[in-house]
């Protein structure tokens, strides 16, 4: 998520370090950051909220928080503390409790509560410069007050809001009726992004009295969005659940910020804070939006009850590995402003609303674990294990296996174990080939041969040599196979376990690893090869005329090697393969040639005679 | 560049390992060393052991079909998409044959993600996991082993290992991994860098007790890691397809 470094600024009395210092002060108490970049005056730090907070963090006012308790800043302008109840802001100006204009029926107990402020006589523009500044630096497009006074209060508290057009919704007598329900299979809604979907009954809608105004959590109907000419606004202020909402966005394809932060659950105590937020900023004079609250309706059948998660000093510290006191202990609840009871070690915390994702004492210790700091945790060795470990036969075999393949000159592969044909079939392939789980490791074998023929004189090697040990699917089971395949012999395959050693073995034998520093990428791009033999005396070295090719064979000379040698009275015959090839593009004949007069010149000059 | 085949040395040469069958058996005896044993599971695995289990509710995300391969007519199956499946495989065999706690074992082996291939990403890869359960397993000891698993990897140089929070539902608490190493010994690409190696943390009660042990008295850390990122990290290759290429311009080099 987005978050404005000078939006932030206004939860608290001063201003908060720079930008860096907020996302070391995250990433390593909190979230990982995907980065920071400056817009105009203001700083944006990307963070990645993790799954457990998308409760309560997908808001900026849930990462102030997490910053006042790592940075230990008093958290001074909490909107959820200004909030003010439903019933006081449903009371009207003068205080008189009025009729209400609105009825909302919730016919589904995916809609825990829905908040509907009816709000007459608004004047619909453009926002402030500071609200419009605040939206643009986290990528979203300023629209009119209206709306950017809903998307503000979303990206503040983390509560999504709609706003409709309440002169385009049916009213009866000047009431409005409401309904959150199931949609009906084939019934359409054209939304505000300009397309009409067409919804299932496993999606949630907003209805009048008359037809489908809004996908719940989604997105609005195009028919009661706001307009220059909207006058009268009704706010929904509603919580909506999870899956459904995942669900009905990946289904339309229409994944939006409000449908973002419900499928992370959030609390419906935040409904209030929403509407709450809402009608705070329209009364602001620069909004210039005006506007009465005519009625507040709040339907919350069954509200959220306070939950109590209980935790030890010591159990803290045995998870953690630490010796915190009690102390440290209550440091880190009240820096994260959590109400909590102490007595003889055991704390019992009262998790906020919005932090759904505390409720086992292993999540009290990971909130102090991290606010403290995981540096803090010093690294302790494991004590010696009473018993030897016990050997794992399959793997036994396989290494044996290995090691004796390898000492025969095969090398290893590894090959998908996807196929053009087996028994059992993967339902949903991304690339929709090769489907099946391969029942033998010979066609992948086969194929790695065949694929490797053309490199032999690039790899020196005289024969190529292969095979592997992995999964296959056969006969109903899943098995390990061990293959092997040369150029000249087609691939053969037996199940590992006939190599399995008649004695169980006590210990693993210490068998050599790959001592390679460093991999060298090699080019993409096809060699050339030239053959060069040459006459020398009987006592020249190898090396010596080795040495004198590669000095003029050049950059492009990959590999020079012996190839062939024999003795013929007193002289003997060294024939040498030369491998060029290039890493940017594929070599011409010339520029080997070129290299290779240069070598001949050399070795006459040497007094050795070409063949 | 010098000849490999040169007439002395002209006999049948010793084949290559594959870099991961490398690192396994390398992970495998500083592991051993430590008291972990060396255990695996089936890569076609069911819902149960991959997810559910692991305490990854019905409806996560990461359950959706892009992430995961299902099987085609074989209900609540899945191509393993990490080796965690087999934390409680393994605790089960163990009460099955009537061993308690303490528990240390890793699972090296072969996982799958549905996901299009690219330098970084393949659609089959390798992990290591580890598991320890006791009464008395930490945070702490979790960092002890890391550090030394890394030590003796990158044979003794000066390696630090820290912590970041995240966030698995399979542990609590869960952290990010990360390991830089240090000093004039450590290769120069990697001196002083952080690298991000694995996700790992303490096992959440219900995979303790969804394994038939009592939580209240074991508790345990798991850590599971990216075999191919390690070998990447540890050889400087410079693209993960390599590794099912099967070819020899790759393999041979180790």
């Amino acid at each position: 998520m987005k978050v404005s470094k000078l939006w932030l600024d206004k939860f608290f009395d001063a201003p908060l370090p720079n930008a860096e210092a907020l996302s070391d002060a995250l990433t390593f108490h909190a979230f990982e950051i995907d980065g920071v970049d400056k817009v105009g005056e203001d700083e944006v730090l990307d963070v990645k909220i993790t799954a457990n907070r998308g409760h309560d963090c997908l808001s900026h006012r849930g990462i102030a928080k997490e910053l006042s308790a790592i940075l230990k800043l008093p958290f001074t302008h909490d909107p959820f503390v200004a909030s003010k109840t439903v019933a006081s802001l449903a009371a009207g100006q003068q205080g008189d409790v009025r009729e209400a204009t609105v009825s909302v029926a919730l016919d589904t107990p995916l809609c825990k509560r829905y908040i509907a402020a009816n709000i007459k006589g608004v004047k619909v523009g453009p926002s402030p410069k500071w609200l419009q500044e605040r939206l643009e630096a986290i990528g979203q497009r300023p629209i009119n007050n209206v709306v950017d006074a809903t998307n503000f209060v979303m990206f503040n508290t983390g509560q999504p809001l709609h706003a409709f057009d309440a002169g385009k919704l049916t009213s009866v007598d000047g009431k409005y009726s409401i309904e959150v329900r199931a949609a009906k299979n084939g019934e359409k809604m054209l939304a505000l992004d300009g397309k009409e979907y067409e919804l299932k009954d496993s999606m949630l809608v907003i209805a009048d009295a008359n037809e489908v105004i809004g996908l719940a959590g989604v997105k609005g109907g195009m028919p009661s969005g706001i307009t220059t000419d909207t006058v009268d606004i009704i706010v929904e202020s509603a919580n909506f659940d999870g899956v459904t909402t995942r669900k009905t966005a990946a289904a339309l394809k229409l994944r939006t910020d409000a449908s973002s932060r419900f499928e992370q659950v959030i609390s419906p105590e935040m409904c209030a804070h929403g509407i709450s937020g809402m009608i705070e900023l329209m009364q602001r004079p620069d909004m210039n939006m005006g506007g009465e609250v005519v009625s507040v309706v709040d339907i919350y059948p069954q509200p959220q009850q306070q939950t109590y998660v209980s935790v030890t000093v010591e159990q803290v510290n045995k998870i953690l590995g630490t010796k915190l006191t009690g102390a440290d202990i209550a440091d880190v609840f009240q820096r994260l402003g959590f109400p909590y009871k102490e007595q003889s070690d055991i704390f019992e915390v009262q998790p906020p609303a919005e932090r759904l994702d505390l409720t086992i004492p292993e999540d009290l210790v990971e909130e102090v674990g991290r606010i403290i700091g995981y540096d803090k945790i010093a690294p302790v060795e494991l004590p010696a294990f009473a018993t030897q470990p016990e050997i794992n036969a399959g793997f036994y075999t396989a290494e044996k296996v290995r090691e004796e393949l390898m000492s025969q000159g095969y090398s290893e592969v590894v090959t998908s174990v996807f196929a053009e044909t087996g028994e059992r079939t993967v339902l949903n392939k991304v690339d929709g080939v090769k489907p099946y789980l391969r029942t033998s490791l010979i066609s992948g074998l086969n194929d790695a041969v065949k694929k490797n023929i053309p490199n032999k004189d690039l790899l020196g090697i005289k024969e190529i040599k292969l095979f592997e040990i992995g999964t296959v699917w056969k006969d109903g089971k899943e098995m390990m196979m061990v293959g092997i395949v040369t150029e000249k012999q087609a691939a053969v395959e037996e199940p590992l376990e006939m190599h399995a050693p008649s004695a169980a073995p006590t210990q693993y034998e210490n068998l050599p690893l790959s001592e390679t520093q460093q991999y060298k990428p090699f080019s993409k791009y096809p060699y050339i090869v030239r053959d060069v033999a040459v006459w020398v005396p009987n006592d020249t070295q190898a090396n010596e005329v080795e040495d004198s090719i590669q000095k003029e064979a050049g950059e492009l000379c990959k590999k020079i090697s012996l190839f062939d040698r024999f003795q013929k009275a007193d002289k003997t015959s060294l024939a040498f393969r030369l491998i060029f090839q290039s890493f940017d593009k594929t070599l011409e004949d010339s520029e080997a040639n070129t290299a290779m007069e240069k070598v001949y010149v050399a070795l006459k000059a040497k007094g050795f005679e070409i063949r | 560049m010098k000849s490999e085949l040169t007439p002395e040395n002209k006999g049948e040469m010793r084949g290559h390992m594959h870099p991961i069958s490398s690192l396994i058996r390398e992970a495998n005896k500083i592991f051993s060393d430590m008291g972990f044993a060396f255990a695996s599971g089936p890569l076609v695995e069911s819902e149960w052991y991959n997810f559910d289990s692991l305490n990854v509710p019905k409806d996560h995300p990461a359950r959706d079909m892009q992430d995961t391969f299902f099987m085609k007519d074989e209900p609540e199956t899945v191509l393993r998409t990490h080796t965690s499946p087999v934390q409680v495989r393994y605790m089960e065999e163990q009460l099955k044959k009537g061993i308690q706690p303490p528990y240390r074992v890793i699972v090296p082996g072969k996982v799958f993600r549905n996901e299009a291939t690219d330098m970084t990403h393949e659609a089959e890869f390798f992990q290591i996991e580890g598991l320890a359960v006791g009464e008395d397993i930490t945070l702490a000891h979790l960092k002890g082993t890391l550090e030394r698993f890394f030590k003796e990897l990158f044979k003794g140089v000066n390696v630090e290992v820290r912590f970041r929070p995240s966030f698995f539902p399979f542990t609590e608490p869960s952290v990010e991994v990360d390991m830089r190493l240090m000093g004039e010994t450590a290769p120069e690409k990697l001196r002083g860098k952080w690298i991000e190696m694995m996700g790992a943390g303490m096992v959440h009660p219900n995979v303790i007790k969804n394994a038939g042990l009592d939580p209240q008295k074991y508790r345990g850390f798991a850590f599971g890691m990216g075999l191919d990122r390690l070998a990447i990290v540890r050889w400087a290759i410079d693209d993960i397809r390599l590794m099912h290429s099967a070819d020899l311009r790759f393999i041979n080099q180790f």
